[in-house]
């Protein structure tokens, strides 16, 4: 099984995902700052443990199918809502690494994402 | 000092799978004894200064996975593991407490644990405290800390500081008061060093794959260097030390049955997030003092909380919490900690490189969660607090009374963010069979020369930090195996 | 004027020359609504032996309450030479306009003691017009008249119960309603504190499960069951309870009316620790004794899911507005409730006489004297 969860990097996978839902989340955050911190999420899930990683990379698939349909993304939206624990753990896991980057590295972010001059 | 490249094939008399606080004591140890002692550490050497404490570059290069570990269950706890020469003692708080003696009495009753005096086990804290230097802050205590003094007051709960091995530089002029960032006295800055200098070997970047075993006997252990060759290291006597997660894992890949992962004991912890009229957040540091009213059962303390981790305490409520984090300057990070009924596994699944864990709260441990919640966030607003932001889906911003009951009403354990940072008890020492998977002394049972000495053996998780029991029972355990003449068998 | 009545004034006293603790002087006139029910005539037993009361004002909810009220401070005047001016009000505490009548020309020489609730309704509408409605109207005419002091009894329910066995509820914790009983008796709590903003002189009194005499013929239940060895034991019984004995409870309310430190606190009355069930089931099988009675060995242990069972039934039960009473006991039973009193004694003076034992030999013999089969 070692051969599906190494060799296949995370952000092919998940990387157009979190980027749409670090887009609604942080709409003003600039892309740049977006590709980065889809970047920084994608190489943490390559070093996720096996298992979780599998994980990962299953529902990473499922929900890449599901951007690639017109509507997709709405759909995954009440997908996350619904009582399924580990579907709803996907895009928390991409929310967490993505925020406590963006706030760890420009700590001036707003709740949007604009950028703000430091204040006292 | 020893620090080598791993080699293709190595051999000593002891292997010692781990550098934290069981590992690199038991080093310190048995090489100041003579023993020709080689160490392996799948981590990196990073000097204390490298890396900003609590960072996420900090998460990258000195814990395992990146920090993102999660024992699955309803709900998962997240949790952390270092993975670095000195393992977790690098990472951590720093925060010291001695096994409680009565605590200490009563392992030794319900696991059988034979010659476990807890006179004896607090003697060798004296040591230790000396040999890491644990004191108190020199000067003032941070704002983020004199929160939970302060609100523990105002309610009449205990509190105090806690006292870290950490050693703080003295003023270079007399009139200035003396810093209060220490620098941590870590297995790297103490034990390590100390089994280096008696001649211990260390080999960084080498994985133990599994141990080659033969009627409960191990003679060899393959292992997978840095640059991902294979390699495999000979010697007579094997210690484990891993800690809690993947000193079991190894076993088990190693075909070693018995009570082996099955009782994973963890600390779990729910948090939340306080904002106050004054900015205080430190981001780099955490608060000394903790909460202890409730102990051991319930214990509350401060959180890392710098602005991503501030961030991270908001997530689960994001929509209604989020303004919140331009103001994460007058915010700081809190947690309450339970001890659990509740136990975990770690399992390892053939052709995975990490082990599966997993962990299930009791209803008990959910109740006492809401609890613990409730009277942190009670504090919080005694110690004047203007918002209170609980970390749980569904959560109220809490102002007042009333919203404290609305709190709890919505509070379930499995809408939360639980985590914890203790791991125990995955090898549970003593002699009751079915009970404990090593002797009373850490040798595995039904093996010949496999010990464990690293966190995996207390026999509950301890209701403290547990470093300082980690190196009581690591120490004794090493002790015992010179007084056995181990290794000369 | 009985001498035991004395006796419990003269201790009040006592406890106040002790420490430091300020005391009022009595006031012209005691308020007590509820004062027909349990807790309601243990305190009006002792303030009627109190001549030093010049006025007692009582609420009675309606005519036949009045009139059992009227015989019990008739029953108490052919023991006593002189007892206080007793004047009965009926009137139900629910309704808006019955507390501006209870409290009718009465001002600042005019304490409250609030004992009215309900435990065990059949409704669960009941417990949000008596505990929360009836105690907000109260206490809005309360500070419009300017009364001394109020004191309002609550409960442990607006607080839940304890998550550990081991755990205890301190002086101040945050609320953790229990189902309906605890969320009316949280807004009761909240309403008194919203008078006491707008200015009332208010106290709380936090009493746990009581005891004692003057019950009322369905608490001899307790007695039978422990009896015939059937009182149910979760688990092991390892279940912390704190209790009060019902003149403990009215030592407290005193203290908690007379202490002018005891302004906008509330305060833990009960024993001076709390028992496990095990133990409750074990010192009352031999209270039962000692007052001659015979008791089987305790039998009825349940396994802990049963009470998870019952809890889960009463939450939903309560849901769709039904109370049940067995069921919401036996779903309580597998809880630790327990409380720290040392705020009490510290502040208000308060120190428990009486333990369980002594307690439940006393409500024995109260029981057996009135006639009540146990």
């Amino acid at each position: 099984m070692q051969w599906l969860m190494r060799p296949v990097p995370a952000l092919p996978i998940i990387g157009s995902f979190a980027d749409r839902l670090l887009l609604a989340d942080l709409p003003d955050l600039p892309p740049s700052d977006r590709r980065l911190a889809v970047d920084f999420v994608a190489h943490r899930v390559d070093n996720l443990p096996s298992f979780t990683r599998f994980g990962v990379m299953v529902l990473g698939f499922v929900f890449r199918g599901l951007l690639a349909v017109p509507g997709g993304f709405g759909v995954a939206k009440v997908l996350v809502k619904l009582p399924l624990p580990l579907v709803a753990e996907y895009p928390r896991l991409i929310r967490s690494l993505a925020f406590a980057y963006v706030w760890e590295t420009w700590p001036n972010t707003t709740a949007t994402g604009a950028k703000v001059a430091a204040t006292a | 000092m020893s620090m080598q490249r791993a080699t293709a094939t190595m051999d000593a008399d002891v292997l010692i799978v781990g550098t934290g606080a069981g590992g690199a004591t038991t080093a310190a140890i048995l090489a100041e004894a003579g023993l020709d002692v080689l160490l392996v550490e799948e981590g990196d050497w990073v000097e204390q200064g490298a890396v900003v404490p609590f960072s996420l570059d900090q998460m990258d290069r000195q814990y395992r996975s990146g920090g993102v570990t999660v024992a699955l269950g309803m709900p998962s706890i997240a949790y952390t593991e270092g993975c670095c020469a000195g393992g977790g003692t690098e990472v951590n708080s720093g925060l010291y407490w001695r096994p409680p003696g009565e605590l200490l009495a009563r392992w030794r009753e319900q696991f059988d644990i034979s010659d476990f005096d807890p006179d004896d086990l607090l003697a060798i804290a004296d040591e230790v405290e000396a040999d890491i230097s644990v004191s108190t802050v020199p000067g003032g205590h941070t704002s983020p800390s004199e929160v939970l003094r302060r609100g523990a007051d105002a309610l009449g709960w205990r509190n105090g500081e806690i006292p870290r091995w950490m050693k703080y530089p003295p003023s270079k002029l007399a009139s200035e008061p003396r810093s209060a960032v220490g620098e941590r006295q870590s297995m790297t800055r103490t034990y390590l060093p100390r089994a280096m200098k008696a001649g211990a070997r260390l080999a960084l970047r080498c994985r133990v794959d599994r141990l080659v075993t033969n009627a409960g006997s191990a003679r060899s252990a393959v292992t997978t260097l840095g640059d991902g060759s294979r390699g495999e290291i000979t010697f007579r006597d094997v210690f484990v030390c891993g800690g809690a997660i993947q000193s079991p894992a190894l076993l088990q890949r190693s075909g070693i049955r018995g009570h082996i992962g099955r009782t994973l004991a963890v600390h779990p912890t729910v948090k939340l997030a306080a904002r106050f009229a004054d900015a205080l957040n430190v981001p780099d540091d955490v608060p000394v003092h903790q909460v202890k009213e409730f102990a051991p059962h319930l214990s509350f303390g401060g959180s890392a909380s710098n602005p991503g981790l501030v961030a991270l305490a908001l997530l689960d409520q994001w929509a209604t919490f989020k303004h919140a984090i331009t103001q994460w300057r007058n915010i700081s990070v809190y947690y309450a900690a339970i001890t659990s009924e509740g136990r975990g596994r770690v399992r390892s699944l053939p052709g995975l490189k990490d082990p599966l864990v997993t962990y299930g709260l009791t209803h008990r441990d959910r109740e006492l969660l809401r609890s613990g919640l409730g009277r942190l966030a009670l504090l919080m607003l005694e110690a004047g607090a203007t918002d209170v932001y609980p970390s749980f889906k569904g959560a109220p911003v809490v102002r007042n009374r009333r919203d404290l009951a609305t709190m709890q009403g919505a509070f379930t354990a499995a809408r939360a963010s639980v985590m914890t940072v203790h791991l125990c008890s995955t090898v549970p020492m003593g002699e009751i069979e079915g009970k404990c998977g090593a002797d009373s002394f850490g040798r595995v049972h039904g093996c010949r020369n496999i010990y464990v000495n690293d966190a995996s053996l207390l026999p509950t998780a301890p209701g403290v930090n547990p470093q300082a029991s980690v190196m009581a029972v690591a120490i004794r355990n090493a002790r015992r195996f010179l007084d056995a003449g181990g290794c000369r068998g | 004027m009985p001498a035991a009545s004395w006796m419990r004034v003269a201790a009040v006293g006592d406890q106040l020359d002790r420490g430091t603790i300020e005391r009022w002087a009595l006031p012209n006139t005691t308020v007590v609504t509820g004062a027909v029910g349990w807790l309601g005539r243990a305190l009006l037993h002792r303030l009627l032996g109190d001549p030093q009361r010049a006025r007692l004002r009582l609420l009675a909810q309606n005519t036949s309450e009045a009139a059992e009220l009227q015989r019990f401070v008739d029953d108490h005047a052919m023991n006593a030479r002189e007892q206080p001016v007793v004047e009965i009000v009926v009137g139900d505490v629910a309704k808006a306009n019955t507390a501006a009548r209870l409290l009718h020309q009465l001002g600042h020489d005019t304490d409250v003691v609030h004992t009215a609730g309900v435990i065990h309704p059949r409704r669960v509408r009941e417990f949000y017009e008596v505990n929360s409605n009836g105690t907000r109207h109260l206490a809005v005419a309360a500070a419009d008249r300017g009364v001394r002091r109020f004191v309002h009894i609550s409960s442990n329910s607006p607080f839940g119960t304890n998550a550990d066995t081991g755990d205890t509820f301190r002086g101040d914790e945050p609320f953790n309603p229990y189902l309906g009983y605890g969320k009316s008796k949280m807004a009761g709590e909240l309403a008194i504190g919203e008078a006491a903003a707008a200015g009332l002189d208010a106290t709380i009194v936090r009493p746990p499960w009581f005891y004692g005499p003057f019950q009322p013929p369905r608490q001899t239940t307790f007695f039978r069951l422990i009896r015939g060895g059937k009182f149910p034991v979760i688990g092991s019984g390892d279940q912390r309870r704190s209790m009060v004995f019902v003149d403990n409870l009215v030592d407290g309310i005193l203290c908690a009316e007379l202490t002018p430190a005891a302004r906008g606190k509330g305060y833990w009355i009960a024993d001076q620790r709390a028992y496990t069930v095990a133990e409750i089931v074990d010192t009352v099988g031999r209270a039962l004794v000692d007052e001659g009675l015979a008791v089987k060995p305790p039998a009825t242990h349940l396994p802990p899911v049963a009470s998870r069972i019952a809890e889960i039934g009463d939450r939903i039960l309560q849901g769709i507005g039904v109370y049940q009473q067995q069921l919401h006991v036996l779903g309580e039973m597998g809880h630790t409730i327990a409380v720290d009193i040392s705020r009490a004694t510290a502040e208000i003076g308060y120190v428990p006489k009486v333990a369980l034992h002594e307690g439940m030999r006393r409500s024995i013999r109260w029981c057996l004297d009135h006639g009540l089969e146990l």
